[in-house]
């Protein structure tokens, strides 16, 4: 135990950060899908809420390390011998793209019931005053939706830092890929692997008390 | 009242359906400028859904609805800007929750720029004088009791300075005891001269302060007269079926 610590916990360390780093790019995209797709849910156009069930529907559909697998490995074949346009994706690139668009179909399901949850009456109300729908949706509806979904929305962040442990198939340095190696070095399985599960436990432990800290404040305001 | 002879609202063979439902069938009528119209009529009957086609928050079907001589269903009508004209009040009051009384009041026109943030504020503080709730200015919607969150709702319409005031049962989720507070908001309303639209069920009110009274059944207008007429001597059979009901 004191043996890997010293020995290989700057190594852990390193790779507990490159964890966090690919899980906040992979979530920084993600928001921006799940808004996007979100809001594509909700619209009054059909064409627009047939998007959002396709994405929704394709991307849950496909587990996330087929994802990787095809992303990582099967784009680049694509693009080198049928499209003849070479690319290579690094790891982080390719794990980024994959947690974006898993999580991203999440995000994009909670924000879209999150604003069915609100009544109704708000848009209408909003609309008959003579408020763009745009408007309505940013002044009225969205402040209302966001305090229902930020408990889903921490709830995704988490299922999302943990899923970066699947992206250890690519070969992205995170935790558990760097983990393996120590294993593989010094036959600890038993104290690297609980060792593992401590980190992940603490920074996830701090993400879950923050989440509970913004839950309390929104909730203030309410009577 | 004031009534003349400017049509505000000109409604012809109007039809709505929901998917298959045909819910209004044949809908022709014109409101006056300053007129005060109660519609009537028993649930399902469609009155709400025709005040709703009024400012578009139902797409009409066929037919036609002018307002001040834009149409509805013309493409080149500005829907938002002639739902600046058209104040709306609901069933359920539809106040906004996150915010306290004076920014429900005064979102919309500051907002949509028909006045400067104290403009606003200065017209809200008068609105909410007119409707008697002056000293809630402050507080949430969720501290107000029925009659109170519907006398703000009425407010907040005011504000955006409407010409025609539609009302969609506005005291049908109240407690009995609430009901007279709007009763009395909205008669001073129509004694100012508001073109009033109004669905619901308090026959004494329609008496009172109509100057037209629909009766709907059906999806369509089976009867229309003063008061007088409708109320006190309805000739259509399904009148009087009704009134017998809640009389």
């Amino acid at each position: 135990m004191v043996l890997i610590l010293t020995k290989y916990g700057h190594l852990l360390l390193n790779a507990m950060g490159q964890t966090v780093l690919l899980a906040l790019c992979g979530l920084f995209f993600a928001c921006i899908l799940g808004i996007f797709f979100g809001i594509l849910g909700v619209m009054n156009n059909k064409i627009c809420r047939a998007i959002d069930k396709v994405f929704v529907d394709v991307i849950r559909g496909v587990p996330l390390i087929v994802l990787a697998y095809f992303v990582y490995f099967g784009v680049p074949y694509f693009m080198k011998n049928i499209v003849g346009n070479p690319i290579t994706l690094s790891a982080l690139q390719a794990g980024t793209i994959c947690l974006a668009l898993n999580c991203g179909a999440y995000m994009a399901e909670i924000i879209r019931a999150g604003i069915q949850s609100v009544d109704k009456g708000q848009m209408e109300a909003a609309r008959s005053l003579g408020l763009p729908w745009w408007r309505a949706m940013y002044r009225v509806v969205m402040p209302q939706a966001i305090r229902t979904m930020i408990p889903s929305i921490i709830n995704q962040f988490i299922i999302t830092l943990k899923d970066t442990s699947i992206l250890s198939i690519i070969g992205f340095p995170e935790l558990v890929n760097t983990a393996k190696n120590v294993v593989a070095n010094t036959f600890m399985s038993f104290q690297t692997w609980g060792i593992v599960a401590v980190m992940y436990l603490i920074v996830i432990e701090i993400l879950t008390l923050a989440s509970r800290a913004l839950e309390r404040r929104l909730n203030r305001g309410k009577e | 009242m004031a009534k003349s002879n400017n049509v505000k609202i000109h409604v012809s063979h109007l039809k709505k359906n929901f998917k298959k439902l045909e819910v209004l069938k044949d809908i022709s009528t014109d409101v006056y400028e300053g007129e005060v119209v109660v519609v009537i009529g028993p649930s399902g009957s469609g009155k709400s859904t025709f005040l709703r086609c009024i400012n578009n928050l139902e797409e009409i079907t066929g037919g036609e609805i002018t307002v001040d001589g834009m149409s509805l269903t013309d493409k080149k009508t500005d829907i938002n800007k002639l739902r600046e004209n058209i104040g709306m009040v609901f069933q359920h009051f539809n106040l906004f929750p996150h915010m306290d009384v004076m920014r429900n009041l005064t979102l919309a026109p500051v907002d949509l720029k028909k006045a400067s943030k104290e403009e606003a504020a200065e017209r809200a503080h008068q609105m909410l004088q007119k409707v008697g709730m002056e000293d809630k200015a402050n507080a949430y919607p969720s501290q107000l009791s029925g009659g109170q969150k519907q006398r703000v709702a009425i407010a907040r319409a005011l504000c955006m300075e409407p010409d025609i005031m539609l009302f969609d049962e506005p005291t049908s989720a109240l407690d009995p005891e609430m009901v007279g507070e709007v009763l009395q908001v909205m008669k001073q309303l129509a004694a100012d001269g508001m073109t009033m639209v109004i669905v619901t069920h308090e026959m004494g009110f329609a008496r009172e302060v109509a100057d037209r009274v629909l009766f709907m059944d059906g999806g369509y207008i089976v009867e229309e007269g003063t008061p007088q007429e409708v109320l006190l001597n309805p000739k259509e059979p399904r009148t009087i079926d009704f009134l017998n009901k809640v009389l």
